[in-house]
């Protein structure tokens, strides 16, 4: 369990634009063991999205480009310096990523067993008929009726969930050891994101596969996630696993995010939560904490000095001022986990 | 999909109708007539006897409802060029030499434009981009009727290189196809690379990517097919384009086609001539609309399944 697959460490992406240069990602560091979920939780725009591609090296270059920091596959492939033809031996056959939207991300005009046939084809060869019933194995394991027919069918004739679970069947159709699920529910109806985020769970147990699920809904995370990392303008700012990000976070950003999360008990009359502001530009990136401007705890420290990220144990850790010996103790708002009253 | 098509057939035949009605009533209104100009013409006695024979006395509508009528049985009339031969002789000969110059052109510039197209998006904002919409440019801002003789004079006269005229060997193909070629060329270089830009940036193109496929297996199943869709669409306004190019290219060099045959015939005010090649180049348009149609439904599976509802 704790043989690294993923080796990040302060990987930093930025894209050239004419108007100057977008840091979409300052220095993200984590590590994801062998059969381990990883939710990489943030509002848009916070970078998790171009970490988790360029993971995969599916960022276009021009306009983006990694600026600096190492991303080490499997104790031996440094992503970073890849040449794409050795990225396309991996990609698929190691790595299988799902995307966001299951309506634009297949092929309109080829039929889903086509779609799922050729990752299998490209990696492991063998005939037409061996990589067709490994599709049909596929399918039935996504949880797909008729198998045999869906891949005789194009994507516009199958719903959203359905195209979701040939996604999911193309990501695993080589077995790859990592699989990164790119907000794989946020296009979908809240009954059929239930259902995609069990069967990725079942997937998960199943083949020990490792995971990493990047997302902007905490609530999606928590009963699949072993560990949790939070980010905000293309930094983390909270890292640890469920429990201590579920209950006893540190990050005043992880606070107003809990906070957001929908919960049935509350009563009828009182507001959903939400961070007040908006993340700061990443054209010109704060000098200080990126969060300070929308953090009411901020002190003078905050907004000069950008805070390392401090120890709460082996585990977890937390990138705020507020963890420094001679900072104010700063108490965890109670409502951390349900709504204000508006 | 079977009252689709006779659904469309009924429309044919209407927009035929009116084309035919439109052209019939318009050569009425052109001064002059069949029978000689201002300079070479007959005794009045003998026009009017030409008139009669030919039922130009008649009243206007009269003779409309007889055309018409004649028409719906498959005869255009007989052309007061040659008296002795029928409209519908005269295209059966001139057909060929326009088909053939119509499909060599067609198939130069689809080759030739989607190539164009493909390499101009494959390189965008390169070398390869700009010297495609280069070509372009060119092909749709110089007209066929500048670049036919241009072409003619300096590779067929100048040069030597391939004859400058006539419809004789395989090497007399060649410039006139060329030359009616240029502005389609233009014009699906533009269309493809525009619409290869905008499949690039799909999301499946990067799920396509994941796979750890390669970039030419990329281009060439997941990116070419979806593509061409939009490119399919415009093939039937292409070939219009195409047909009413013949009616320049063929006269510049001297094909014996359709083309040449209108353009001698408005000379001539040759009446039926005219309302019948107008009629046939109607019918051709329409059809290859009407293919360009199916064709895309064979293309584009949304389409294809869609004929249940």
């Amino acid at each position: 369990m704790s043989t690294p697959i993923l080796e990040v460490n302060n990987l930093q992406v930025s894209f050239k634009m004419f108007a100057g240069e977008v840091q979409a990602v300052r220095g993200v560091s984590f590590t994801l063991n062998k059969g381990e979920v990883l939710a990489i939780v943030g509002e848009s725009g916070c970078g998790k999205s171009v970490t988790a591609q360029t993971i995969m090296r599916l960022v276009p270059t021009p306009p983006s480009y990694i600026k600096g920091g190492t991303a080490v596959f499997d104790g031996k492939h440094e992503i970073t310096t890849m040449k794409e033809s050795e990225m396309q031996k991996i990609r698929g056959e190691e790595m299988g990523m799902i995307f966001q939207d299951p309506m634009t991300s297949l092929n309109p005009t080829m039929t889903v067993g086509e779609q799922i046939v050729e990752g299998i084809r490209k990696h492991q060869g063998g005939s037409r008929l061996k990589a067709r019933n490994r599709a049909i194995e596929l399918l039935s394991m996504v949880g797909m009726s008729n198998p045999a027919e869906r891949l005789r069918q194009y994507p516009h004739q199958l719903s959203g969930g359905m195209r979701q679970r040939v996604m999911i069947a193309i990501a695993l159709a080589c077995n790859p050891k990592l699989l990164i699920a790119d907000e794989p529910t946020t296009a979908l109806d809240v009954t059929i994101q239930a259902q995609i985020m069990e069967l990725l769970q079942q997937i998960q147990e199943q083949t020990g596969t490792s995971i990493i699920l990047i997302t902007h809904d905490l609530g999606v995370v928590a009963e699949m996630a072993h560990r949790i990392i939070v980010m905000y303008a293309g930094k983390v700012v909270e890292e640890g696993n469920v429990n201590e990000i579920f209950y006893d976070s540190k990050h005043p950003y992880t606070w107003g995010l809990l906070r957001s999360v929908p919960r049935l008990d509350s009563d009828a009359h009182s507001e959903l939560a939400s961070i007040p502001g908006t993340p700061p530009d990443l054209f010109a990136p704060p000098k200080g904490c990126a969060f300070a401007a929308r953090c009411p705890y901020a002190m003078e420290v905050c907004l000069n000095k950008d805070p390392e990220h401090f120890r709460v144990s082996d585990s977890h850790s937390a990138a705020c001022w507020l963890l420094h010996p001679d900072a104010p103790k700063v108490e965890r708002p109670v409502e951390v986990g349900g709504r204000t009253h508006g | 999909m079977l009252t689709y098509t006779l659904r469309r057939l009924l429309y044919m035949l209407i927009t035929l109708w009116i084309i035919v009605t439109v052209t019939f009533f318009l050569m009425k209104l052109l001064p002059g007539d069949p029978f000689g100009d201002a300079i070479t013409r007959l005794p009045p006695e003998s026009m009017a006897i030409l008139k009669a024979q030919y039922g130009l006395d008649n009243p206007v509508w009269e003779q409309y409802l007889k055309y018409i009528g004649h028409v719906a049985q498959g005869d255009l009339g007989v052309s007061y060029q040659y008296p002795t031969r029928s409209v519908v002789s005269v295209i059966k000969t001139a057909m060929p030499a326009s088909i053939e110059l119509g499909i060599e052109s067609m198939i130069i510039a689809i080759i030739v434009g989607l190539i164009l197209g493909i390499v101009a998006a494959l390189k965008h904002n390169k070398a390869g981009d700009y010297t495609a919409s280069m070509i372009a440019l060119i092909g749709i801002s110089i007209p066929s009727f500048v670049i036919g003789p241009l072409l003619s004079y300096f590779v067929g006269v100048k040069l030597r290189l391939l004859p400058p005229g006539l419809w004789l060997g395989p090497e007399y193909r060649v410039l006139p196809a060329v030359a009616l070629s240029l502005s389609t060329i233009a014009i699906l270089t533009r269309m493809m690379r525009a619409s290869m830009l905008d499949v690039m940036n799909q999301d499946y193109i990067k799920t396509a990517k994941s796979k750890g496929l390669s970039t030419a297996n990329i281009v060439d199943k997941h990116m070419i097919r979806n593509a061409i869709l939009p490119v399919v669409t415009i093939l039937g306004p292409i070939a219009v384009n195409v047909l009413t190019g013949t009616l320049v290219v063929e006269r510049i060099f001297s094909v014996p086609g359709l083309g040449n045959q209108f353009v001698t015939s408005v000379y001539s005010n040759d009446y039926t001539m005219i309302t019948g090649l107008t009629l046939f180049y109607a019918g051709v348009l329409v059809v290859m609309m009407f293919f360009t149609d199916i064709a895309y439904s064979f293309i584009d599976p949304r389409i294809r399944l869609g004929k249940g509802k």
